[in-house]
């Protein structure tokens, strides 16, 4: 099975390690690109090493799988898209993105189709779950990508001294 | 050492999971009350059961109890993803036909109560599968329980057939613990055989 493909004028591809780390850097390593999660953002290239390296471990477990998205062209990554917490027994998992600036939703309308196609017909999942913050920067993303609410998770983490809680969204394969 | 106490309520109790109980536990689940899961077929997996609620209870990982009612095992009070750090966990009482919804609603307090006082857990889920007891939701909402989501398809109950997840929630009011450096308490785990020393002396 070949996991990296091509979508219109982008690139959908596994991350590589020692190749990858400035690009995930600059995607992980600052902190309103992650507010959404949320999570910390890394600090430095050790913290990097490690996220790759759990990226591997993780996708060669077949838990997860993460996606870097760049231009055809300029081979700039602007995006990391990742499946996670994948339950081949219930056939689902849990989109997450981390986007730079220039990723708007546009962007990810374009990308989006491709990548949902290969996760529902080639991987045969059913259900693609995406849970955000609840007032995030991208709130009104999921429903225009095909997404639909389902409701509000209270208090799942405590994140700098606040109880956060996850807006729910889906997709399933016969939408 | 014990992990998962007995816990009365009023008609009956919560009571860990033990070999004596084998067969009535087998006998459950024969009647799954919940869709797509097919009958047991082999009593032996009741002791394997028994083993990972040891595991799971030791480790926080989750906690399983019987529910007794008026004598009989006619139910399993089950807690799983049981996250430790973020005081929240997930719960699912499955019964037979004839556990009624007054024990089914005391035996999930008495749980709430003791996961509260033990454990300082906060954040309690429930999670009710569509095709389930109709009833259960109604019973939850008299425990204080709103339903929050409802994940579409997230139950598989067959090859390509799925039911939905109703996912309820109750928010404790109960402050949350004060972080402490490590042996303030003297309070090794969950050992339910040491209680934690408030007295502040060591």
């Amino acid at each position: 099975m070949n996991w990296n493909f091509s979508t219109g004028v982008f690139q959908c591809r596994l991350p590589v390690a020692g190749d990858d780390n400035n690009a995930l850097l600059s995607l992980l390593g600052k902190q309103n690109q992650l507010n959404h999660i949320p999570r910390l953002a890394l600090e430095n290239m050790d913290q990097v090493e490690d996220e790759l390296r759990r990226m591997v471990m993780r996708f060669e477990n077949r838990e997860a799988a993460f996606w870097l998205i760049e231009g055809q062209y300029d081979q700039q990554v602007f995006a990391r898209i990742s499946i996670q917490k994948i339950n081949w027994m219930m056939l689902s998992a849990q989109l997450q993105w981390e986007l730079t600036p220039e990723c708007t939703l546009d962007t990810l309308q374009a990308v989006l189709p491709d990548l949902l196609s290969f996760i529902f017909t080639e991987l045969g999942l059913h259900r693609l779950e995406l849970r955000l913050v609840k007032g995030s920067l991208y709130e009104g993303w999921p429903e225009q990508l095909g997404f639909s609410a389902e409701g509000v998770l209270p208090q799942q983490q405590e994140f700098e001294g606040k109880d956060v809680d996850l807006a729910v969204y889906s997709r399933l394969a016969t939408d | 050492m014990r992990f998962t106490p007995e816990l009365p309520f009023d008609g009956g109790r919560l009571k860990p999971l033990q070999s004596e109980d084998t067969a009535a536990l087998f006998a459950l689940y024969q009647q799954p009350e919940l869709p797509g899961q097919k009958p047991l077929q082999d009593e032996s997996q009741i002791g394997r059961l028994i083993d990972l609620s040891v595991q799971m209870a030791a480790t926080q990982r989750g906690i399983m109890w019987a529910i007794e009612s008026d004598g009989e095992v006619c139910g399993i009070l089950s807690g799983f993803d049981w996250q430790a750090s973020q005081l929240r966990i997930m719960l699912r009482a499955d019964g037979l036909p004839v556990l009624s919804d007054e024990h089914r609603a005391a035996a999930i307090k008495a749980a709430v109560d003791f996961l509260i006082e033990k454990y300082h857990l906060r954040n309690f889920g429930y999670q009710w599968v569509s095709g389930q007891n109709e009833s259960i939701p109604g019973l939850l909402g008299t425990l204080g329980f709103e339903r929050c989501a409802v994940l579409r398809d997230a139950w598989r109950t067959g090859d390509r057939e799925f039911a939905d997840i109703h996912q309820f929630h109750f928010i404790s009011t109960a402050e949350k613990p004060q972080p402490k450096k490590l042996g303030d308490d003297d309070n090794p785990g969950q050992n339910l055989d040491r209680d934690v020393n408030h007295g502040g002396t060591h």
